[in-house]
Parts: structure tokens; C-alpha cells; sequence
């Protein structure tokens, strides 16, 4: 991991950086979370499907931390994006 | 080693750092302790938005009036963005009687010299296009009244900004006793994870957690947690222009405000109250609603279906848009809907500032100058009477 470049993207849907997470630990981050709130990695449409990884795997370089300490964010519906109309007719389970 | 600070305030959400800021301003020495990240609590499960036409008239609207000015000052001074943009608000109205209902409410903000104002059902079509178009009006408040700003980045503002006057945090910080002076009662220590801090003052900001806090130091404090949910769109282009909410969510606001709508059960049953907001990262936010669930946040579906059928009553074009996540989050809810803003007259150099309810990012900025003041013994800014703790100290359980 030492060698992912700072201009690299990490979250697609967002467009957030290698530099942009490691300028949010330095701003206190310790997990995936934290990492998220403050650089919005995570955020988009797939919601951290594709990024997750990588972001846990660029906190447990910059902090020493294994990867069961880098937490995760919290499972929420929907699954996968869903319409309000949809959700409204009560079509989703 | 002994920590040693003139105050320490505990809990890092909107409450906390705000106190903690407006201290470090004063030239103190202080501690910000959380027993999570900053903002990991209610702050970051909220919406986004400083109101005063959500205030019931008198000290909240005045409160929320305070706050607001000072959001306008802070998002000029402070380095850290903390997403501020006074966009105004609308109330809508379903039916006749809610205008004359809200009619009444903005003749009582107006007569305080609040610039708010009714708008028919033309008017609110102008003012947003994609509306419903069968809609009675609108109660309009100006971005004087009615600003956004990002909960958890104000946090983060404050946090950053205080950090720039000597604000030491201490995150992922759990908190084991409050020691208190055996003769007087007043503050002395508290024994932490992060070791022992020394001072003569603690903060409690804990907002749901601040009966917790309390019960470290022996007293009540009546905070429980009201639980709230919102739903987030895909990124779409700008088709909310203002704040919107249902005139109805003062009904589930207030339990006193009388007047029925004409909703399903489901939407009865949740307590849901439409309420739409646009971000700056492009994102709709779809709420809302309010229920007791002690500490449980996960989403629940029947609310997500509730939310997204009133929601569509209110804006038909919704019906295509992909929502792509949910969240819920608790309030730190006071039977009486007032903040405690206080000292304790049992334990010298013990205050609360806690259970803001829904106005936790309202009235985040006034809160930590009005905690300022009295813990500097200056005359505060208007009469706090009522956010007295005092009010709730006869009932010590």
C-alpha cells in the first residue's frame, strides 16, 4: 500500500483522492467512518461498495491498525438504489 | 501525568464543540473529550438546517434568531467550510385550515419583528416549480430566518477553529468517574481512559448521553432519546430551491398544536411530516419523522415508505428519483421542548447544555456563547430563565 500514488481516486462516485483520505486522518480519522464525514468517501451511489476496502486498507498503513479496528459503516436500506415511487408502494423488502 | 485544564467539555457533537470554542475565546484552557469521533453522534444523523420559523414564539425563535446570526459571522470568519447557505424556508400548507393555522403563527413571529410572510398557492409554484400543484400556500421565511449548513462539518469548525486558540480533543475518549470535593461538592476531576483530567469545570454536552454524564455525577438529568430518520437521493440537479417542510411537522413537533391532516395510517402511525432539503454535494435529503425507540437507530422500512409517500404528495417528481441510502439518529428530546443551559447550584463548577431536541444544530452557535457567558459570570445576551436545570431539580429521582 506504500506505493498508491496521492492523486489516485479511491471513491469513484465521489472522486475523493489517496491525498483527500490521508489529509482526513490527519484531521483525527480512525475508520472508515470518520474517513467518510470528513471527505465524503463513501457517500455516492454505491455507497462504499468499491471503496470500503481500499480506504480500510489506507487506514491500517497510516495508523497501524489491523483491519477489524477500521470499523465500517453502518449497513442501511436500501440494498441497492431504489426509487421513492417505489418505496412509496411499499414494493421494496 | 495529571492533566490539568481550566474546563473540560464533554461530548463532541454540535453542543460541545461550539462550548468548547466559544471557551477557548475567552482565553481558558480547555479539554474536548468524546467517547467516539467528533460528531459520531446525533450531529451526523441529522438534517441540516437553523430555523427560527420551527420556534414556538419567544426564547426558542429568539434562540434560534441568536444562532443564526452568528452561523452568517462564523461562516465569513472561520477557515473551515462548514457548508453555510441561507436559502429560506417554506412551510407548506395542504389545506385551508393550515393557512389559517400558520397565519396565526406568522402574526405571532411578526409581531416580534420577524420578517415572515404568507404566500399563495401561485406564489409557492413560482418559488418552486416542481411543487404539487394543488397545494392551499405557503408560510415563507427569508434566508435572514432560514440558513443550512452541514452538521457534522460545524463540528468539525468548531473543533478545527478551537484547536487554533489551544483546544486540546481527546476522541475515542470513555469517561469512568467524576470526582467531586468531599466538603463542597464542587468539580475537581475525572478519571478517563485517556488518564486523569484535573478542573475546576466539566461541560456536560452529552445530548442523548448527558443523563449518563449526569449519573457520574450524581444528579438527573431528564434527556431521552427521540429518534429520527431521513432518506438520500442520487445526485440530481437543483429542483428544491428552499427549505420545505409540511406546515403538519409542527403538529408532530409541538404534541399541543391541534389540527388533523388527511394522511394514511402509515404516515399517522410514523409520525412523518414531509420535509426536503437540496445539499451542496447535489443530494436531496427526504425526511422526516419522530418516535420513541430508546437507542435504537436502525432504519426501519415501513418508515422509509411512510417518508417517501408523503414526500410525494408534496413532490410528485420524486417518484423517479433513486434514493440510495437512509439513516435515522436520535434526538436528545426534553419533555418541556427547551435546551438546559445551566449551572447545577448542587455541584459548583458542574454545567449542562443538553437536550436541544431537533434544534441541536440551530442552536449550536448561541448555545456555546450563552454557556460562555455564564461560566465567565457576564450578563448573557437575553434572559435564560427558562433553560434553567433548576426546573428539573425538585423531580431528582
Amino acid at each position: 500500500m506504500d506505493n498508491l500514488s496521492d492523486d489516485m481516486i479511491v471513491c469513484r462516485c465521489e472522486e475523493v483522492t489517496v491525498a483527500d483520505i490521508k489529509q482526513a486522518i490527519r484531521e483525527g480519522a480512525r475508520d472508515v467512518v470518520g474517513v467518510k464525514r470528513r471527505v465524503r468517501a463513501g457517500m455516492g451511489l454505491c455507497q462504499g461498495r468499491t471503496c470500503a476496502k481500499l480506504v480500510q486498507q489506507i487506514l491500517c498503513t497510516e495508523l497501524n491498525l489491523k483491519p477489524d479496528q477500521t470499523g465500517s459503516s453502518s449497513a442501511r436500506p436500501p440494498v441497492r438504489p431504489v426509487s421513492f415511487g417505489e418505496l412509496a408502494e411499499g414494493a421494496v423488502e | 501525568m495529571m492533566k490539568i485544564y481550566d474546563a473540560v467539555v464533554i461530548g463532541a457533537g454540535a453542543i460541545g464543540t461550539s462550548v468548547a470554542y466559544h471557551l477557548c475565546r475567552e482565553g481558558m484552557k480547555v479539554a474536548l473529550l468524546d467517547h467516539g469521533d467528533i460528531a459520531g453522534g446525533s450531529s451526523s444523523h441529522c438534517d441540516a438546517v437553523a430555523l427560527i420559523c420551527d420556534k414556538e414564539p419567544g426564547i426558542d425563535t429568539t434562540m434560534g434568531q441568536a444562532s443564526i446570526d452568528l452561523y452568517n459571522e462564523y461562516a465569513d470568519k472561520f477557515d473551515y467550510d462548514f457548508e453555510y447557505d441561507a436559502k429560506g424556508c417554506l412551510y407548506i400548507c395542504e389545506t385551508e385550515p393550515e393557512m389559517v393555522a400558520a397565519e396565526r403563527y406568522a402574526k405571532a413571529q411578526q409581531a416580534n419583528g420577524y420578517p415572515l410572510r404568507m404566500v399563495d398557492n401561485k406564489e409557492l409554484c413560482e418559488m418552486e416549480p416542481y411543487i404539487a400543484k394543488d397545494l392551499a400556500g405557503g408560510l415563507y421565511t427569508p434566508p435572514s430566518g432560514a440558513v443550512s449548513v452541514c452538521p457534522y462539518k460545524v463540528c468539525f469548525a468548531f473543533t478545527e477553529e478551537g484547536k487554533k486558540l489551544g483546544l486540546d480533543v481527546f476522541t475515542y475518549c470513555t469517561i469512568h468517574a467524576i470526582r467531586l470535593n468531599p466538603a463542597d461538592h464542587s468539580v475537581e476531576s475525572l478519571d478517563t481512559s485517556c488518564g486523569t483530567f484535573s478542573t475546576k469545570r466539566i461541560i456536560n454536552c452529552a445530548g442523548v448521553w448527558a443523563s449518563d454524564i449526569g449519573k457520574l455525577a450524581g444528579i438527573y438529568i431528564p434527556v431521552q432519546p427521540r429518534k429520527g430518520m431521513n432518506l438520500i437521493s442520487e445526485k440530481v440537479s437543483k429542483i428544491v430551491n428552499h427549505k420545505l417542510l409540511e406546515f403538519g411537522y409542527m403538529m408532530s413537533k409541538f404534541d399541543d398544536i391541534q389540527f388533523k391532516r388527511k394522511v394514511s395510517p402509515l404516515v399517522e402511525e410514523y409520525n412523518v411530516a414531509f420535509n426536503l432539503e437540496y445539499t451542496k454535494a447535489s443530494n436531496l435529503l427526504v425526511g422526516g419523522y419522530r418516535g420513541f425507540r430508546g437507542f435504537d437507530t436502525r432504519s426501519e422500512i415501513e418508515a422509509m415508505e411512510a417518508i417517501s409517500e408523503r414526500a410525494l404528495r408534496f413532490y410528485p417528481c420524486l417518484k423517479d428519483i433513486q434514493c440510495i441510502r437512509s439513516y435515522a439518529g436520535v434526538r436528545p428530546f426534553v419533555a418541556d421542548h427547551l435546551p438546559i443551559v445551566s449551572d447545577v447550584d448542587d455541584i459548583p463548577g458542574f454545567y449542562i447544555a443538553a437536550g436541544h431536541e431537533g434544534d441541536g444544530i440551530c442552536f449550536s452557535p448561541i448555545t456555546g456563547l450563552l454557556m460562555s457567558q455564564i461560566i465567565t459570570g457576564k450578563k448573557t445576551d437575553f434572559d435564560i430563565s427558562p433553560l434553567d436545570y433548576v426546573r428539573f431539580e425538585s423531580k431528582r429521582s
